[in-house]
């Protein structure tokens, strides 16, 4: 067996995506998963497409990706589900319309659609919201898919663009060559593949991952609680995605347990209610505590969700990095390249990190200066 | 002792699934044709039928086409039923409203 060009670790969305580009791109790939394909945080989520996550960097990125998903919705041969839904933002309390406006201005300014919807419109809109909320904002180019079925479809047109995937195969090692300057091979549970080049999409594990080529890549996993909804008429939600503000709020990582509504609808009918935010390590037990808090916020928006019945819970982990920007980046040792810590937008920014990822090992002009995504800003702090 | 076949988890094991049109899975109407062709493509588990199908996805949640979609992954990959892991069970046991779960009380709540 010839060795391949590089091994891509990783068989979430990121990973197919690295996959899928450098295999369009003529490379030899082998993809590496330690379970089977979307296992991990790519099928523990609601599958969303967020235009508007400040820094400025991560709106352009996050464009050009739902962009790449219309082309690939085209050329993949199983339908993704994608949609172009909008999404909307609920505001809780009248006193907070003023700091939404703001974040609007600042959104706008940025690059992304958006407008203020006052509370009648919305309710007049969403038969099932709550009438005690002061208004909302809605986003228009936001979109949603079915995150199984992409990254599932992706990992197999790589495949057919002639990859290798080696599921149920676990990295155990990375070898360097003498000097520790450049990568040699990649041993793992079945076997050592030797190859030029390794992207690491590994997630929430992309840390250790790097440990293993001596990189310190500072990814935490960051656990998020869904709870799943039998299903209902269709037009339960007009708006497929519809989030309390707070959810802003939850981002930041500064509590070690944040939650905040987040209902969503998929073409099934079931609803997807979140969400959560958790630092627990690697531990992916769903929090009963998180979940009952989630159905009491999801609730206070859609009073009639009461008697409605969830049917299953789960819990993953994404790959969060400390200052909410993705990695996506080459390392101080040849020949190793990075694909994470893009949290709860890994599903939105897949395709764009595919391309990014082998735009830089092919040493091609990027579509977007990545600069800012190197993992040397975590170096150079230090 | 009699010699009827023990009744196990595992369901009747001679049932005949042939008819391509099928349900399967009742819950999301998927024929055996369409559990066919994901395993033809290359799924291993009933967890990966599941992410290409929707087979036990719904309410009962993979109560009922569980125990076929397992032995069609074992006859049709030739491996050992045995082998083949049921699909993961997740919280809660059965459909829970709600308003139920968002009253859950918990040992932190009577601690604070």
């Amino acid at each position: 067996m010839r060795n391949p060009d590089v091994v891509v670790i990783g068989g979430g969305i990121i990973g197919s995506c690295c996959a899928y580009y450098l295999a369009k791109e003529g490379l030899k790939v082998t993809l590496i998963e330690k379970g089977s394909v979307c296992t991990e945080a790519s099928k523990s989520c609601q599958g969303h497409l967020f235009l508007w996550e400040l820094p400025a960097i991560n709106i352009k990125l996050a464009k050009a990706s739902k962009k790449l998903y219309k082309e690939l919705s085209e050329e993949l041969d199983i339908d993704i589900e994608l949609r172009n839904t909008g999404s909307k933002s609920i505001i809780e309390k009248p006193e907070d319309i003023e700091t939404l406006k703001q974040t609007l201005n600042e959104l706008r300014e940025a690059g992304v659609e958006c407008e203020l919807i006052d509370a009648k419109e919305f309710i007049k809109n969403e038969p099932n919201v709550s009438r005690d909320i002061a208004g909302g904002a809605y986003f228009p180019a936001d979109g949603q898919l079915n995150p199984l079925l992409a990254t599932i479809a992706i990992s197999e047109a790589a495949y057919k663009l002639g990859a290798k995937i080696k599921t149920y195969t676990e990295v155990t090692g990375i070898e360097l060559s003498d000097n520790g300057s450049k990568v040699e091979a990649v041993e793992t549970t079945k076997g050592k593949i030797k190859t030029r080049y390794i992207v690491n999409a590994a997630g929430a594990w992309s840390g250790k991952i790097g440990e293993m080529a001596g990189i310190n890549i500072p990814v935490v996993p960051r656990k998020g609680n869904l709870i799943v909804v039998e299903n209902i008429a269709e037009d339960f939600l007009t708006c497929k995605i519809i989030i309390a503000s707070d959810y802003l709020d939850s981002l930041k990582g500064d509590k070690k347990v944040a939650v905040a509504a987040n209902v969503q609808q998929t073409r099934e009918g079931n609803l997807l209610l979140g969400s959560s935010r958790e630092f627990a390590d690697f531990n992916k037990e769903v929090n009963p505590e998180v979940i009952s808090e989630i159905a009491k916020r999801c609730i206070r928006f859609f009073p009639v969700l009461a008697g409605l019945h969830t049917i299953r819970s789960w819990a993953g982990l994404r790959p969060y990095s400390p200052d909410m920007l993705p990695i996506i980046s080459d390392s101080p040792i040849e020949g190793f390249y990075i694909a994470s810590g893009h949290e709860g937008v890994g599903i939105t920014m897949g395709p764009i990190t595919g391309r990014l990822i082998t735009q830089i090992i092919t040493k091609q002009k990027t579509d977007l200066p990545v600069e800012q995504l190197s993992v040397n800003r975590f170096t150079k702090e230090s | 002792m009699s010699d009827k076949k023990p009744r196990t988890y595992e369901g009747k094991s001679d049932i005949k699934v042939e008819n391509p049109d099928m349900i399967i899975c009742r819950c999301e109407e998927i024929t055996l044709k369409e559990i066919m062709q994901a395993i033809s493509e290359g799924a291993r588990s009933v967890n990966e039928v599941k992410r290409k199908t929707r087979a036990g996805m719904g309410l009962c949640q993979g109560r009922s086409c569980g125990r076929l979609v397992r032995k069609l992954i074992a006859e049709h990959t030739s491996r050992k039923l045995g082998n083949i892991k049921p699909g993961t069970f997740r919280p809660p046991v059965r459909p829970l409203s709600l308003s139920a779960l968002a009253s859950l009380e918990t040992d932190n709540d009577e601690k604070s």
